[in-house]
């Protein structure tokens, strides 16, 4: 059978057709393996049996559309063969214990089937699994297992046509996509709210001061008699209380609308969190399978239980715990289930049973893997662990129980002498651990002797995860998140620059922030790129790219900007994340570089707010000036000249000076010497804007006390910086 | 009037402490501890606990002494849990937790010796404390 079918779709239509096909094939046959899973060894049941028929009558129906003839034969055969058990066409078809086996290598086969189609080797497949869909209905004696004549039916590809990957779609109930647009669509009404207060406050912060101007020049006019400035006085007064109680309205309703942005923002995190939720059920049956295939390869008698499968987890967390659960049922039949004559003996059910619960407890996911064998012998244990030298004997005389169990997750160290091809030597289960770890987890295991053993995951429900670049700087792995990174290089030793892409950037030399040393020889380099500034930044050993999840460092360390959170290795160890923002930083720390902070010992803590004098005889700068330090939180007085501004300072003091050198009258450097005479302004912080800062004004501003030089024009960011402490 | 105190008594750099047993959520060994470049000299470093990032203190600073032993793997650690967070205090011994008389900021034990009483809440806002400045110095 081929493709060549007569079809209304272009080849671009029908390749997502049929992406979209292979998704919902695997989810119809996936309700088929759980039902065959739930019966165990026992016909399904009537209800099960129709579902069954149900979802491969409609997956025969989709694969005609979208033109897998083959498809719409195998789930045919499948449909009917299914039908024939359930006695729809004349008696039932005989169960055998085998069959629930069978259907579930049938429906693995179909599985493996579709995500090989465009391998040459369709037919011969598609007749193996037509052959297996046969047996589904033979009598027991000719469903021996595995007839010589069948081609294994997931043997692997041949090696010169890679099997591609699928691409994976995430499902999502339209309800949880609906939750997402009606935050979304509050947080633009949120948005509109605050900006409405927003505008209030600056009016307010207007009205405020022309307040202030009208009193002040009530004070300032000598002329004026005692009666007439407290009439004056009385006026503002009252218009400041209302002025006062209008601002704690607003800054009151503004504290209520951020709480209800607050809201809105968790909402949307907590229905993005959820879109990536999935039942552990696909889990539950990945880990059926498992066992199957190992109850074939060993011919240990074993059944599965599962409970929960309706616990949600997130689609990652799903995906990373399918090789710890592998681990765990592998390590459970090697070593955990008695042989079936001693299990007799014991008076045990010959058929052991591994059950798998999963269930949510607050924010963690608790999965139990147990089962029911002979437990796990510690003293026999504890000896192994002296015979393979990992502890003393003085040691494992004085252990607990619960330290030799843990001594079990940390080594591996299992009871088994020889070497195991199932589980190795144990090793696995410290690799469950680590998995575990690296997802924020937790494994605890209990045994009871003679009654089984049972691992205990705990586990994060939702994980925030990211790719990272990791490298070593002075024996310590550290992360930066890799959307930041854009390559990685070679550094020379010593140099302070480095070309990238015919640019020439700073190197930032991790190994002096984040250690000690710094040795003069050519480094690996990692080239890190935010808000359009680039530099690199030298490390010990590049590591790659992994995938992390990102923890928060708590309120402790959370004011150490370096780090933009921590995330934990697969061995448990911490491991830092930077922030490329602060890199970038600090590789630019001349990013002023119009700005020449002068080293004053007496004053250097930032200026924060306050009252604040700007003397320029440009009312341009004075207006723009006005206005940066205004919604800096700043109350500004202005002065065109010094002259003015000698008057304004012997009636208020300010804060902060900011002032121009060249002015008619008086000048700058003279304004500024004549402030530093009075005692009040002995201290005050002072900043010169200038169009040329020569040596020489350096020199003298220096002398002046002067906290910073701006070179115009004068920015936000510059005027700023001079108002930092450095 | 002295009051009865259920307290943790231990050893650390040769001076035995009691803190309170509410205070101290549990007592572990850490497991490998991250140094945290750029962080006051009192924060000893970081810890994997339960998958959530510990800061582990060095009461020394704390108490304005002089800096202890670094933090390692292996080393025993309360766990404490006031002002609204979590961290690990490095010990050199644990030695009993005993309801003991308390007066004063100290606590006489059985012999008679008065040991000194570490308020955790205490603990705590001077390391935040720290911190701040320490970001403070380098803005």
């Amino acid at each position: 059978m081929t493709d060549d079918v007569d079809l209304d779709f272009d080849a671009d239509e029908l390749a997502m057709l049929r992406q979209l096909f292979r998704s919902e094939a695997h989810e119809a046959l996936e309700t088929v393996t759980a039902r065959a899973l739930a019966s165990g060894a026992t016909r399904p049941s009537a209800d099960a049996l129709a579902e069954m028929m149900r979802v491969t009558h409609t997956l025969k129906g989709a694969a005609g559309t979208v033109g897998l003839p083959d498809v719409v034969d195998l789930s045919h055969r499948l449909e009917s063969a299914i039908a024939a058990v359930a006695g729809l066409h004349g008696a039932p078809a005989p169960w055998t214990s085998h069959a629930n086996d069978l259907l579930i290598e049938v429906i693995d086969a179909i599985r493996g089937y579709l995500d090989r189609l465009d391998q040459p080797d369709r037919e011969a497949r598609a007749g193996a699994i037509r052959a297996q869909i046969e047996r589904l209905t033979r009598p027991a004696s000719a469903a021996a297992p595995d007839a010589p004549d069948m081609a294994p039916p997931d043997a692997p590809a041949p090696p010169d046509a890679p099997v591609p990957e699928p691409k994976t779609w995430l499902r999502v109930e339209p309800a949880r996509v609906d939750e997402l647009m009606s935050s979304a669509g509050e947080l633009l009404f949120d948005r509109t709210r605050i900006e409405r207060r927003v505008e209030l406050l600056r009016t307010l912060a207007k009205d405020l001061a022309r307040t202030r101007q009208t009193l002040h020049d009530a004070l300032d006019d000598d002329a004026r008699g005692v009666g007439s400035l407290r009439g004056a006085v009385v006026e503002a007064e009252a218009e400041l209380s209302g002025q006062a109680a209008l601002l704690g309205q607003t800054t009151t309703a503004l504290l209520d609308e951020i709480e209800a942005l607050r809201r809105t923002i968790g909402e949307l995190q907590r229905g993005l969190t959820r879109v990536r939720m999935e039942p552990a059920r696909s889990l539950m049956t990945h880990a059926a399978r498992t066992l199957r295939a190992l109850r074939r390869a060993t011919g240990v008698a074993v059944e599965l239980r599962t409970s929960g499968e309706d616990t949600e987890l997130d689609k990652a967390v799903s995906e990373y715990l399918i090789d710890p659960i592998t681990q765990l049922l592998r390590n459970a039949v090697a070593h955990g289930i008695e042989p079936a004559e001693q299990r007799r003996a014991l008076g045990k059910p010959e058929i052991a049973t591994i059950t798998i619960r999963a269930r949510q407890d607050g924010n963690t996911l608790v999965l139990d893997v147990a089962d029911d064998g002979r437990g796990i012998e510690t003293a026999k244990l504890a000896e192994r662990l002296v015979a393979t030298g990992r502890w003393s004997s003085s040691r494992a005389r004085l252990a607990s129980e619960a330290d030799i169990l843990e001594a079990l997750l940390d080594t591996g160290v299992s009871t088994r002498g020889a070497a195991d091809e199932l589980a190795g030597r144990g090793v696995g289960i410290s690799l469950v651990r680590q998995t575990v770890a690296k997802l924020g987890g937790e494994v605890r295991v209990a045994s009871q002797p003679g009654k089984g053993t049972t691992f205990t995951l705990h586990l994060p429900l939702s994980a925030a995860l990211a790719q990272a670049m990791l490298f070593k700087v002075d024996g310590q792995v550290y992360a930066i998140p890799s959307v930041h990174v854009t390559e990685t290089t070679l550094v020379d030793g010593y140099a302070i620059r480095h070309t990238v892409r015919d640019t020439q950037v700073p190197v930032l030399r991790l190994e002096q922030l984040l250690g000690h040393g710094s040795a003069g020889d050519r480094r690996p380099a990692i080239v890190v790129s935010f808000a359009g500034k680039t530099l690199v930044c030298t490390v010990d050993k590049i590591i790659g790219a992994r995938e992390i999840i990102i923890k928060p460092l708590g309120p402790l360390l959370a004011p150490l900007t370096l780090y933009a959170g921590a995330t934990i290795s697969g061995s448990g160890k911490v491991q830092l994340i930077l922030d490329p923002a602060q890199l970038v930083r600090r590789g630019y720390p001349d990013a002023g570089d119009a700005v020449d902070a002068i080293d004053d010992p007496v004053t250097s803590p930032t200026v924060l707010a306050g009252r604040a004098l700007v003397v320029d005889d440009s009312r341009a700068i004075r207006e723009a000036m006005t206005s940066m330090l205004g919604s800096e939180g700043w109350i500004v007085d202005v002065a065109e000249d010094g002259a003015r501004a000698l008057q304004l300072t012997r009636q208020l003091r300010y804060d902060l000076v900011v002032t121009d050198l060249e002015m008619p009258g008086i000048g700058g450097f003279d304004l500024i010497a004549r402030l530093r005479r009075d005692e009040r302004f002995k201290q005050t912080p002072i900043v010169i804007i200038t169009s040329r800062a020569s040596p020489e004004h350096r020199r003298r501003a220096r002398d002046l006390g002067v906290r910073a030089l701006v070179a115009k024009p004068i920015t936000r960011r510059k005027l700023l910086e001079a108002l930092s402490a450095r | 009037m002295p009051e009865l105190r259920n307290v943790v008594v231990f050893t650390l750099g040769g001076e035995r402490y009691a803190i309170e047993l509410r205070w101290v959520r549990e007592v572990v060994s850490l497991g490998f501890v991250t140094h945290v470049p750029s962080a006051p000299a009192a924060l000893g470093g970081v810890c994997n606990l339960h998958g959530e990032i510990l800061p582990v203190l060095d009461v020394n600073v704390l108490l304005e002494g002089a800096r202890g032993l670094p933090p390692r793997q292996g080393d025993g650690a309360l766990v404490i849990d006031a002002q609204g967070l979590v961290c690990a205090l490095r010990v050199d011994q644990i030695d009993h937790v005993a309801s003991l008389h308390a007066a004063g900021g100290e606590v006489t034990d059985a012999n008679g010796r008065r040991l000194r009483l570490l308020e955790a809440d205490e603990l705590i806002r001077r390391a935040l404390d720290q911190v701040a400045a320490e970001v403070e110095l380098r803005a």
